[in-house]
């Protein structure tokens, strides 16, 4: 035992207290009574918080038991049918012909170009220009009132120059500019800080779009060159679609899920 | 200070920010104190986290900083990768979380509600909570290292030092416990001594410390464990005396070969220290009955100029001898060190030894007094003395808080057989009596009196407490005195109560109403049913205590001139007392916390 231990050293030499044993036992004992205590008396934040964490406990507490009640029950071993199992009926048919994963290739093709997609937000709530574009009074008189800030989030591109400041009418403030989303994976159940390409689409109005606003429910081109994704033909894809899923002005971050 | 758990810091943080800034913000304030309020609670958080952490990094010991032997000492035990690692992250951290507090106030300065407000205050307060949550790990292990770190043995690298080594079971904890008052465990198994520990000892008038490390086996310096690394650590960092143990009857479970072995291999480190091999347990087997391939070891360790002494921790025998010589090996090879040096000029410049010259050929030898001398002869002499001290034991000097010796007196008891002849003579011859003749007349009638007094006051206690009262008992000035009662006794006391109806207290008693008016109805003598109502009610408090018209204009007369001055300033009495706070803010402010608020 090193050198300045002397608790452990004097109990070693010369044992513990008389009461020692006693004490302890009593000790313990006592705890539950002030664990009640307390939870009967606590008021305010702190039981809240304790109220809290005691639920918690008390979660892990009947899981572990319910844990040791199943070992001792026998149960019926619910072994899950994997996932493309087929009834015997139908194990004759045949899986997808390569037919078939051409003509799902162009009908894929066909709808981006009309525009049409599946999101996981397919309705977002609108904005209106009051919310998005805050009026900017400028003038001798502060009479004039053609410009406009936007307040959401935006995206610039890297080689964007403001205007020149008497004839800018839509003012992005550099405090809102992001140029990084945080992109769920919705399969692999991951999440990447991925550099912004673009905005594709504002639900909103076509002038968030040309502007760059982002909103919840914004379509947002992403750089996934990170992720390492090659198409069927060998190619590296880099950029991919992901639409934004939470209110990125209310949060100061971006964070949006990937079309696959 | 203390480091927290990543749970308990948070909480404290968090907990702390709700309770020193302030609660309350409403939807209609303007947004610049929305926006302030919100920002404040997040650059105060901010705060904290930041001054905690980097008290954490300051407090711990920069290895690049401290003495080696420490820093190799700490590598040993904590591993300098790790504990480096861990303070990096700790840094990491810090500077992550002053990011974070900068970015979300620079965002609030665009809100424009209260609800985006404070949802980002959320947001970077939950930021910063998740950051310190991925440190738990680096947070306990900081605590570990620092609960070990605080207990560790205080080891001085400067001083002069002892060291001891060896296999493990030679003895060297039953060394440091001869020579120190450090209370080492010693135990037939091996490696009971984990670690470094230190004991005190003074020769020379000098302090010095003795460090005792676990035993080392011979195996090379990669494979060795970090029990075996603290005595390497101190053996190379430490400047100190090296005592090699040998078991030279070999009880410890390895024979003299083996050991012969790791002093060779361990001997690059006791280069430019003083080295001396004990031979300890010499009370089981002295070097002279070993065998001659063992003796010759030792001898050969002698003839290379090292000292090889026998002791045995058990008898102490050599052990005396020992610590001379290492400390005087030791002193001497610092002495040289310092000689070599530079600094000693400087000091040695300003030292000079005078020796006073002979001033004539006669001889001054120093002079010693004979009572000192004989005393010198006694002391070697003990046995004799022995005897008287002895006999001094049955009786003792002071008993009681007297000293005995004031009582030996041979004669005492005829001493006091006199005294008490001498007083029953002088009780006889009257001497004691009292002298009443000397008593005039005056002096009886005085003594009659008193004494009746004595009776009667005797008797109206008495009397008193056999009263039953019911409920508390008034002083006798509250109740009233009835003229009747007062005059008689009065009378029983002797003094004269006839024609008393001018007298104060007679006036007093008829008086009904105030003095200065109603004079005139006094003369035609008032119904008697009125008087009697208005005897008994009390007169007005400014008219209390006066006898008539003139006292009381005489008094109101001086009441208003002591008023004067007053007015004339314009000061304020007693009388001006204005209330101008009704509501004074200590009172009233403040936040409404648990506990009943049915009172102010």
């Amino acid at each position: 035992m090193p050198q300045n231990e002397h608790i452990e050293l004097h109990r070693k030499r010369h044992g513990y207290r008389l009461d020692h044993h006693e004490k302890k036992r009593k000790k313990e004992s006592r705890e539950v009574h002030e664990r009640s205590h307390k939870a009967r008396k606590l008021i305010g934040l702190k039981a809240k918080l304790y109220h809290k964490q005691r639920h918690a406990e008390k979660i892990q507490m009947k899981k572990t038991i319910k844990m040791h009640e199943q070992r001792r029950t026998k149960q019926k071993s619910d072994d899950k049918t994997p996932e493309g199992a087929v009834p015997a009926y139908l194990l004759d048919r045949e899986g997808q012909s390569r037919a078939k994963v051409l003509s799902n290739m162009i009908k894929q093709k066909r709808k981006e170009k009309a525009g049409k997609w599946e999101v996981p937000l397919p309705k977002v709530r609108a904005q209106g220009e009051t919310e998005v574009l805050k009026v900017l009074r400028t003038g001798k008189r502060q009479k004039k009132a053609w410009k406009r800030m936007v307040t959401k989030v935006c995206f610039v591109g890297d080689g964007f120059t403001r205007k020149p400041p008497k004839y800018e009418r839509f003012i992005r403030p550099m405090g809102l500019r992001f140029k990084k989303a945080h992109v769920t994976h919705p399969e692999l159940k991951a999440t990447f800080c991925l550099p912004i390409l673009g905005v594709k689409k504002n639900p909103s109005s076509p002038l968030y779009t040309s502007l760059g606003v982002i909103t919840k429910g914004t379509v947002v081109e992403v750089n996934v060159s990170e992720l390492g994704l090659v198409t069927q033909g060998g190619k590296v894809i880099w950029g991919k679609y992901a639409q934004v899923t939470n209110n990125p002005e209310n949060d100061g971050c971006i964070n949006a899920v990937l079309l696959v | 200070m203390v480091v927290p758990t990543s749970k308990e810091f948070i909480d404290i943080t968090l907990s702390k920010t709700q309770r020193k800034t302030p609660t309350v913000v409403h939807k209609h304030y303007q947004i610049h104190r929305i926006r302030h309020f919100y920002m404040r609670k997040v650059k105060f958080t901010q705060q904290n986290y930041h001054d905690r952490l980097t008290q954490i990094l300051t407090d711990f010991p920069k290895l690049d900083d401290i003495h080696p032997f420490y820093a190799d000492l700490m590598n040993v035990l904590y591993d300098k990768d790790h504990y480096k690692l861990a303070l990096g992250q700790i840094n990491i951290a810090k500077n992550l979380i002053d990011n974070v507090a900068k970015d979300y106030v620079r965002l609030m300065k665009y809100g424009d509600s209260l609800y985006r407000c404070k949802q980002l205050k959320r947001a970077a307060l939950g930021r910063m909570c998740t950051i310190l949550k991925r440190q738990k790990s680096s947070l306990e292990y900081l605590e570990q290292v620092r609960q070990h770190l605080s207990r560790l043995p205080s080891i001085d690298p400067n001083t002069r030092t002892l060291l001891l080594c060896g296999y493990p079971n030679v003895g060297k904890s039953s060394f440091i416990n001869k020579v120190t008052r450090a209370d080492v465990d010693v135990q037939p198994y091996a490696f009971t001594t984990k670690s470094l520990f230190v004991g005190h000892m003074d020769y020379r008038y000098l302090r010095w410390q003795v460090v005792d490390t676990p035993g080392i086996l011979d195996h090379p310096l990669e494979e060795r464990n970090t029990i075996e690394m603290q005595a390497i650590t101190a053996l190379a960092h430490l400047r100190a005396a090296v005592l090699y143990v040998m078991d030279s009857s070999e009880q410890c479970g390895h024979t003299l070969q083996e050991q012969l072995m790791l002093f060779n291999s361990i001997r690059p480190l006791f280069a430019n220290k003083p080295l001396i091999v004990v031979a300890n347990k010499c009370d089981v087997k002295k070097i002279s009955e070993l065998s001659e391939e063992n003796q010759k070891i030792f001898a050969d360790l002698s003839a290379d100029g090292i000292p090889v002494i026998e002791t045995s921790t058990l008898t102490e025998e050599g052990v005396m001898q020992v610590k001379t010589e290492a400390c005087d090996q030791l002193l001497a090879h610092r002495v040289n060190n310092k000689m070599k040096g530079k600094k000693v000029h400087d000091v040695l410049n300003r030292l000079h030894l005078a020796m006073p010259m002979k001033r004539d050929e006669k001889a001054r030898p120093a002079f010693i007094p004979e009572g000192a001398l004989l005393r010198r002869k006694a002391m070697e002499v003990d046995a004799p003395k022995r005897k008287l001290c002895i006999f001094l034991f049955l009786i003792p000097e002071v008993w009681e808080g007297h000293n005995i010796a004031d009582y030996i007196d041979p004669s005492i008891m005829k001493k006091l057989e006199d005294l008490e002849k001498e007083e029953e003579l002088k009780e006889a011859a009257g001497e004691y009596d009292s002298d009443e003749e000397s008593e005039d007349e005056e002096m009886q009638e005085i003594r009659v009196l008193a004494k009746q007094i004595r009776e009667k006051k005797y008797l109206m206690v008495v009397e008193s407490k056999e009263k039953d009262v019911h409920g508390p008992r008034m002083p006798r000035t509250a109740t009233k005195v009835e003229r009747k009662k007062l005059e008689k006794e009065m009378g029983n006391l002797g003094l004269d109560m006839d024609n008393k109806d001018d007298s104060h207290y007679a006036q007093q008693a008829r008086r009904s109403r105030s003095v200065t008016k109603k004079r005139k109805r006094e003369a035609s003598a008032p119904p008697t049913s009125k008087t009697r109502s208005q005897s008994a009610s009390r007169p007005p408090r400014d008219q209390s205590g006066l006898r008539d018209a003139k006292m009381v204009k005489k008094t109101k007369k001086m009441m208003k001139n002591s008023q004067k001055g007053m007015n004339r300033e314009a000061r304020k009495g007693e009388a001006d007392r204005h209330i101008f706070d009704l509501k004074p803010k200590h009172l009233l402010a403040g936040k409404r916390k648990s506990g009943t608020t049915d009172r102010r």
